[in-house]
């Protein structure tokens, strides 16, 4: 953390969903006019923007933030953009707040989005590669053999990733900028589904979504300013990136050491000794069900291989004493640059008391976490009611 | 120590993408198969085109599109004596920034002058040669022909010395 506290003063984003009709310029826009709206700016007050997004090859468009930067209102400002794969919007959203907490700027545009309707993601990382054998994999046949090793491991049986499949579903109909809205969802439903890369079925799985996310993020003032003005923002407690490679001998993909010490460092800022009672709630990357109880125990909410317990005895539901994912997560909208700043949104939302129907009660910390590439690169953040 | 056997393989990536153009870009697009061209009135009153989404300055949505002429001034150009292959034309030609009559900014395209460098000048007047309206019934195969209109800024063939065509 930097000596400047960071705010974050407004929040805005898209409704996602499978084809969005309209250009990507007129998709960021929305999202960014929607967070400067609720932080009753405009486009003159913002001293820079920061954009992510996830392979530019998603859309075929190579460094699009170069075409971005008049919808974002960018001219004669600072405009940078970054990538870490999936966890790029939780990523983008802390160099944002780096900025201010550097003292560098004091009101920062962040951005994140994808637009996966202009292609197929699912197979754009699949592409061949010279001498090595072509896997067609996708994401779930890359991802499938360690959630079938965390299942071995920890014995957890075979419904927890469709009560995580389920609980998220219903959670997004309480949400009306999630994509998916399944309103005939059942654990039968879930559990009948095609099964696509064993143990993972088909509704355990995310969608393809075009959508965006935006934040206005402040210094101390700019915090202080808005909570006068009867908008309370969420306070910046703890920031933290990890990266490890692909591939090493003794790496371990169930519970990456990325993960594990990216979150000791981010609750080690936030002054959080015990994650499970201290956050209150958590916004955290799940594309595949299982994900959540692998999660749950590399993010120290639960004891190696007992994260599938908290799952199993509803710890995780809406009313649960820790609630995850209430938007409805990844697993609901899946626009993948978006949605590590969705998982960062989320939780500041929930601070602020934003979040309409799936608003928990009295929640003071919140958790925003991403991941990406092959669970290598880790964003987290935390933020609370009140000041570090 | 004997030489390394180096191997090295092709590699072609080739991916399928589709752009959604919404309604400014779209405009523009579509009057081209048309056979006309259009920009946008920014917030300042001037006319840029192609047309952009959001002003330059003000970053304001822009929505007030303006039809332009198909002839115009060239302001800059660079002669490309030996074509390459895709570029516009498989003879000697000019890349040209023309600014159309009713436009406050230049686009880029290419100028024909049947192949003679000294026939290009800047502050000429050149005018758009079209390719033939799209056909009705025309099947998407028959668009790749690229023999008609379609929706792209090749529609425009290039331009030509105004008064040549």
């Amino acid at each position: 953390m930097g000596k400047e506290r960071v705010a974050v003063v407004g929040i805005g984003q898209t409704k996602h969903q499978a084809t969005y009709d309209g250009s990507i310029a007129t998709l960021v826009r929305e999202a960014a006019e929607r967070a400067l709206d609720d932080a009753r700016m405009g486009w003159s007050d913002i001293d820079a923007v920061v954009i992510g997004k996830a392979p530019d090859f998603f859309e075929g468009v190579m460094m699009p933030e170069l075409y971005l930067a008049d919808a974002l209102g960018a001219t004669g400002k600072p405009m940078f953009r970054v990538h870490t794969a999936g966890s790029v919007g939780g990523s983008t959203a802390i160099v944002a707040q780096d900025l201010i907490a550097a003292g560098i700027h004091e009101r920062v545009l962040t951005v994140a989005f994808e637009k996966q309707s202009e292609s197929e993601a699912m197979w754009a990382l699949s592409l061949p590669i010279p001498f090595q054998p072509p896997m067609h994999a996708g994401a779930g046949g890359y991802f499938a053999p360690h959630v079938r090793a965390y299942i071995r491991r920890s014995g957890a049986p075979d419904h927890i990733g469709i009560l995580v499949a389920l609980k998220d579903r219903l959670n997004a109909l309480k949400n009306p900028y999630a994509h998916l809205h399944e309103h005939g969802i059942t654990f039968e439903s879930v559990k009948d589904s095609i099964m696509l890369w064993d143990p993972i079925r088909y509704s355990e799985t995310c969608p393809s979504s075009d959508g965006a996310c935006a934040m206005v993020l402040t210094n101390e003032k700019g915090g202080d300013e808005a909570a006068a003005q009867g908008r309370p923002p969420a306070w910046v407690l703890g920031t933290a990136f990890r990266s490890e490679p692909t591939m090493f001998a003794g790496r371990d993909q169930v519970n990456p050491r990325g993960g594990q010490d990216c979150a000791r460092d981010v609750y080690a800022q936030a002054g959080i000794t015990d994650p499970r009672r201290d956050i209150d709630v958590a916004e955290i990357y799940v594309p595949f069900s299982w994900f959540e109880p692998m999660w749950l125990e590399n993010l120290h909410f639960a004891a190696e291989g007992e994260g599938w317990k908290l799952v199993e005895a509803g710890v995780t539901q809406m009313d649960g004493d820790l609630p995850v994912n209430c938007s409805g997560g990844v697993l609901s909208s899946n626009p993948i640059g978006a949605s590590g700043m969705l998982r960062f949104a989320e939780a500041a939302m929930q601070v602020r008391g934003q979040c309409g129907e799936h608003q928990i009660d009295g929640v003071r910390k919140a958790l925003g976490h991403a991941y990406g590439g092959g669970s290598q690169f880790f964003a987290m953040w935390v933020v609370g009611t009140e000041k570090p | 120590m004997a030489e390394p056997d180096v191997l090295v393989a092709p590699s072609t990536i080739e991916y399928p993408f589709r752009r959604t153009t919404g309604p400014v870009i779209g405009a523009f697009l579509t009057a081209l198969r048309e056979g006309f061209l259009v920009g946008i009135k920014s917030s300042d009153g001037k006319v840029i085109v192609p047309p952009v989404e959001y002003d330059p300055y003000t970053a304001d949505a822009l929505t007030e599109i303006v039809e332009v002429g198909d002839a115009g001034e060239v302001t800059a150009w660079s002669w490309v004596a030996e074509p390459l292959d895709g570029q516009p034309l498989d003879r000697p030609f000019a890349f040209a920034l023309i600014k159309l009559d009713g436009a406050d900014t230049a686009m880029l395209h290419v100028v024909d002058t049947g192949g003679d460098p000294a026939a290009i000048a800047t502050g000429m007047r050149v005018r758009a040669r079209w390719k033939p309206p799209r056909p009705v019934g025309a099947s998407e195969e028959d668009d790749a022909t690229g023999a008609h209109r379609v929706g792209s800024i090749l529609d425009i063939e290039c331009f030509v010395p105004e008064g040549e065509n």
